[in-house]
């Protein structure tokens, strides 16, 4: 009896024990805090880990700004939006949080931008919604990526080119608001260029069993088969359709791959000959990557991938425009991104003033086989690169 | 499904809400946000109405995301295309609560046990479908943004400013002693002892004369319509209604609540939320593979203090008083060989 | 493009395989043991893992499917022995809840083990490529799956019908206490049976890796799809989970056909459908 007792007493003491007693901490001559949303647990954590990684190699390069030193928190998202939100205001209310960067989730991102944009704070992101730097732009949001025009531009464009005898495509895509987004992107390119959508089968949310949409597909004899989806959605697709043998009968476009961390996950037998739309390839030569790469193989012995470089440039500009304002006011700062030229990881980099969209570049790749891999992480190629992006007018978005 | 849940102890309602009131007092001093706070109260909310659900109808719903969900976008629908004010805000959202706990209720209670859970599981993957789906009144994937906070005003002149965290946590507090004071009316009316009447033996209750099925799709209703009102006062906290809110893991989230709070006990709602909630962020912060502690609290919880937070208190609480009749003892040894 | 229904008809029989095989050891164990296990897709994903990891170390998948299944089984043995055979009077809620609480605990594990972005393992190299007759394209691999699920469910419904062990599962399924009072070990029969179950799932996980890969957040849509396969089918009923998982599979197949957005909902209407107008299911019992 005695035990049961204990044991319970321990576990509400323990209970209690857990809340923190909440001091409120005065706003002396502190150290500036720089605070990075990350999805470290849930089911987005092999994202969190490396954006994590990437904003910590950034910090790790100014120990000092403006004077003061550098603190960096991260604030665990979950990969949940509601307590990514509520996370973000009680950071802000408590903390006088105001500078931010980072998430994994579309979703996550759009809200806390109005969050942070109420505060008056600096909010960068590498999330891929048309709409961030569309018609929920703000003052105070940055996006450093490229989102659905671009994306698909950048690889259905050089294919098309590429392939002139393809004629016939056929896609499958998400039921997502960003897969939509894709699709109609898609369309207006194979319009313009006159190649033939043959058909496009939607998915759900959830779908991991794409044995039913690889049939369809097969069955209409398409000379590309184009994937708009991403995640593990693409990641099981693409293997699935490996197995079907589906290389044999056609070529393959992932428009919205992952990376490296995806192409790792795969493997160069699926990999081999699959053409791959990418953010970020640490093969690319530029200043930036170069040293980004260097930095990264030093801290942590890898090389870097997709959220690792995002996060990483996304703070790096941040902590620049901190110190190029000389002030930690966040109207300065974003007054201070705004039309911002820099070296980031795809070349010379510009924060277009109209919507606060990075202008960068989008990489097509393509798998390589296994005979020609010169280390374990030259699994694919650069076949082409190149910036398009909505005209500011068209995006929707009105920038007071 | 039978549990030895203590019943209701009459007779001492001023003083439950009296500690109700002082945790409520309690809670913004002791946690480092009203923001925070008022989560908890939020989440506590629909602990309290799973609780009518579980803990005293012994009905198991894995459909409780459905009711918050609704209620948090009819709530932001109304307010951004009607221009309801916030009490309208929230009547409404009882009232989509209610109808859809009325809907689902109502099927799911024509099966038992494990079929009824089944049930709520599978109308709560449809609602989730449907959410996603209808993108063009929900957001789809992106939720619902720019969801306001109204004021509570008289004829235009602002009496409470609720954008300070502060002010709406009082405001939440405010609504959160009020439903918890109606629910334990209900609870101790004869409409609630008909209900623990059902949890116990429902085949007797309705031998005796009571139409069971008209009970529960009563507390469905009760449920759904306080839930909802946590789906909506959610999204006004949070200015947004992400699709998570009607996903299946808010549904398991409300539960485990539910039952580390401790079934058959209203203010173990309270608990529930609290501890939940707090862990979450005060582990989180310390290891990202967190969700493998809150398992192994699950699996203790259960296998040491079934009775939840509240029945570990309440033990406590018995421990502490040192005179003791032969009739208690007997009691506890029984319980010890649960 | 009836050509085209014939082929998602087929492949729904495959994937109905599969979910048959997921979905027999849950409900073998509710069937036996009346409990609940929300961890069986756990067990699933963990399949998968311990395949990766065999594979890495032997290099062959054959062995690979051997020894994972024997390992999630003998791990859900353990589990048992110290957990689950505490919490069997329980009502369900509990046994939802603990197994909610040991399914966290394998997910943030296998991130802790395997970290967090998951892995794949390659199609056996016996079984690649596809079989092709006249348009319709098939891989050897799937219809090895669908050879293969077949020949354990006859092992699987032998071992019921025609062993002293299946004898006394079928017997302990209707009455416990008699089963007990006629001499036999109860408790190791609810631990064998657990652990039969369980590794069930793990012989899916591993059959599935080369498909799927192995994630350690596939867990719930795992228990989903085993879910709705028992329910329909009918809780406890061997027969149920193989005509409850063909029945999901060849619907979920004819949807992309016919209106792929809807696939979850038709088989979670399916589901709701099949309980509200039969109440234990298709071959299910009181």
């Amino acid at each position: 009896m005695q035990r049961r007792t204990l044991l319970k007493a321990g576990l509400a003491l323990g209970a209690l024990g857990s809340l923190p007693l909440g001091a409120h901490r005065a706003f002396a001559e502190e150290p500036l805090t720089f605070y990075g949303l990350k999805s470290m647990s849930g089911a987005f954590a092999s994202y969190g880990k490396y954006a994590d990684m990437g904003s910590r190699l950034a910090i790790a390069e100014h120990p000092q700004l403006l004077g003061r030193s550098l603190k960096y928190k991260v604030i665990d998202t979950e990969g949940n939006a509601g307590k990514a939100v509520r996370k973000v205001q009680e950071a802000i209310g408590q903390d006088g949080a105001r500078f931010f960067q980072g998430c994994t989730l579309s979703s996550s991102a759009l809200a806390v931008s109005k969050e942070i944009h109420k505060a008056g704070g600096v909010f960068m992101t590498p999330v891929g919604a048309d709409e961030i730097t569309g018609k929920d732009c703000n003052a105070s949001t940055f996006r450093w990526s490229v989102p659905t025009y671009g994306a698909i531009r950048e690889t259905l464009i050089p294919m098309i080119r590429q392939l002139p005898q393809a004629k016939r495509w056929y896609t499958i895509t998400p039921q997502y608001v960003f897969g939509d987004a894709l699709l109609d992107n898609a369309r207006k390119v194979f319009a313009e260029f006159g190649v033939e959508h043959i058909g496009n089968s939607y998915h759900s949310l959830q779908e991991q069993e794409f044995s039913g949409y690889l049939t369809n597909a097969i069955a209409a004899k398409p000379d590309v088969l184009v994937l708009l989806n991403f995640g593990s959605q693409s990641s099981n697709a693409l293997r699935q359709a490996v197995n079907f043998g589906i290389k044999d009968r056609m070529k393959v476009l992932m428009v919205w791959s992952a990376g490296l961390d995806q192409f790792q996950e795969l493997g160069s037998d699926v990999l081999e000959g699959v053409y791959l739309g990418a953010q970020y390839w640490h093969q690319v030569d530029t200043p930036l990557n170069k040293q980004l790469v260097a930095a990264t193989q030093k801290a942590y012995g890898i090389n870097p991938n997709y959220p690792l470089a995002a996060d990483y440039i996304g703070t790096k500009v941040m902590l620049d425009a901190i110190a190029k304002a000389g002030s930690l006011d966040g109207a300065s700062v974003s007054a201070a991104l705004q039309g911002m030229r820099f070296q980031g990881p795809t070349g010379e980099e510009l924060i277009r003033p109209g919507d606060h969209q990075v202008l960068k570049d989008y990489y097509l790749l393509r798998g390589k086989p296994q005979g020609q891999m010169r280390d374990e992480d030259d699994l694919a190629e650069v076949i082409s690169s190149g910036r398009s992006f909505v005209e500011v007018d068209h995006t929707g978005c009105a920038l007071a | 499904m039978s549990e030895k849940n203590p019943l209701p102890v009459k007779g001492r309602t001023p003083a439950l809400l009296l500690v109700v009131l002082a945790s409520l007092v309690a809670l913004p001093l002791v946690l480092p946000s009203a923001t925070l706070a008022t989560e908890i109260l939020i989440f506590a909310l629909a602990a309290l109405a799973c609780n009518l659900l579980l803990g005293y109808t012994g009905l198991l719903s894995f459909g409780q995301g459905i009711f918050f969900g609704v209620g948090a976008y009819g709530a932001a629908l109304l307010m951004i295309h009607l221009n309801w004010g916030m009490f309208s805000a929230l009547l409404g959202a009882a009232v989509f609560g209610a109808f859809l706990a009325l809907l689902v209720g109502a099927l799911a209670i024509r099966r038992k046990g494990i079929y009824f859970v089944m049930l709520t599981l599978a109308f709560s993957q449809m609602a989730y479908f449907l959410a996603y789906t209808l993108s063009g009144w929900t957001g789809g994937d992106n939720g619902l943004l720019d969801v306001p906070r109204p004021n509570i005003e008289i004829a235009g002149h602002v009496l409470v400013d609720l954008a300070d965290p502060r002010h709406f946590y009082v405001f939440v507090a405010v609504l959160f002693l009020l439903i918890f004071a109606g629910a334990l009316r209900v609870i101790r009316s004869p409409f609630g002892s008909t209900l623990l009447a059902i949890r116990e033996n429902e085949t007797r209750a309705a031998a005796i004369g009571y139409d069971t099925r008209h009970f529960k799709i009563l507390v469905f209703m009760m449920s759904g319509a306080i839930t909802g009102i946590a789906g909506a006062l959610y999204a006004m906290l949070l200015h947004f209604a992400p699709l998570s809110n009607i996903d299946l893991m808010m549904s398991e989230n409300i539960l485990i609540m539910t039952i580390v709070g401790g079934t058959g006990s209203l203010f173990g709602s309270l608990l529930g939320a609290g501890a939940i909630v707090v862990l979450g962020d005060v582990l989180s912060e310390l290891w990202p593979r967190w969700l493998m502690l809150l398992g192994a609290i699950l699996i203790l919880v259960v296998v040491f203090m079934r009775g939840g937070l509240w029945g570990g208190l309440a033990e406590l609480g018995k421990r502490l008083q040192p005179s003791r009749t032969t009739d208690d003892k007997a009691t506890a040894k029984t319980k010890e060989t649960l | 493009m009836l050509d085209l229904y014939l082929f998602q008809l087929l492949n729904g029989l495959g994937l109905g395989m599969i979910y048959f095989l997921i979905a027999v050891g849950l409900t073998i164990i509710f069937g036996l043991l009346n409990f609940v296990n929300f961890a069986h897709g756990a067990f699933f994903l963990l399949g998968a893992y311990l395949c990766y990891t065999a594979v890495a170390i032997t290099g062959n998948f054959w062995l690979a499917l051997l020894i994972a299944p024997l390992v999630v089984a003998a791990l859900a043995w353990a589990v048992e022995r110290l957990l689950i055979k505490r919490i069997y009077h329980l009502p369900h809620t509990f046994q939802i809840l603990v197994t909610l609480g040991i399914a966290l605990i394998i997910q943030e594990a296998s991130v802790l083990i395997w970290g967090p972005v998951g892995k794949s393992i390659a199609v056996p190299p016996e079984l690649r490529g596809v079989l092709i007759v006249g348009d319709f394209i098939y891989p050897y691999y799937r219809l090895f799956l669908i050879g293969f699920a077949a020949l354990i469910g006859l092992g699987l419904w032998l071992l019921l019908e025609r062993t002293r062990f299946g004898a006394l599962v079928r017997a302990g399924s209707e009455s416990t206490e008699t089963v007990s009072l006629l001499g036999t070990n109860i408790f190791r029969l609810f631990s064998l049976t657990f652990a039969l179950g369980v590794g069930l799932a793990g012989v899916a996980g591993v059959l599935f890796a080369p498909l799927r890969g192995a994630q350690p957040f596939v867990g719930p849509e795992i228990l989903g799809i085993a879910f709705v396969v028992v329910v329909i089918g009918g809780m406890g009923s061997f027969g149920g989970a193989l005509v409850g998982g063909l029945l999901v599979g060849v619907v979920q197949s004819m949807m992309t056909s016919l209106w792929p957005q809807g696939a979850s909902l038709m088989i979670y209407g399916a589901m709701a459908a099949v309980i509200l107008v039969r109440p234990y299911g298709l071959f299910g019992r009181a």
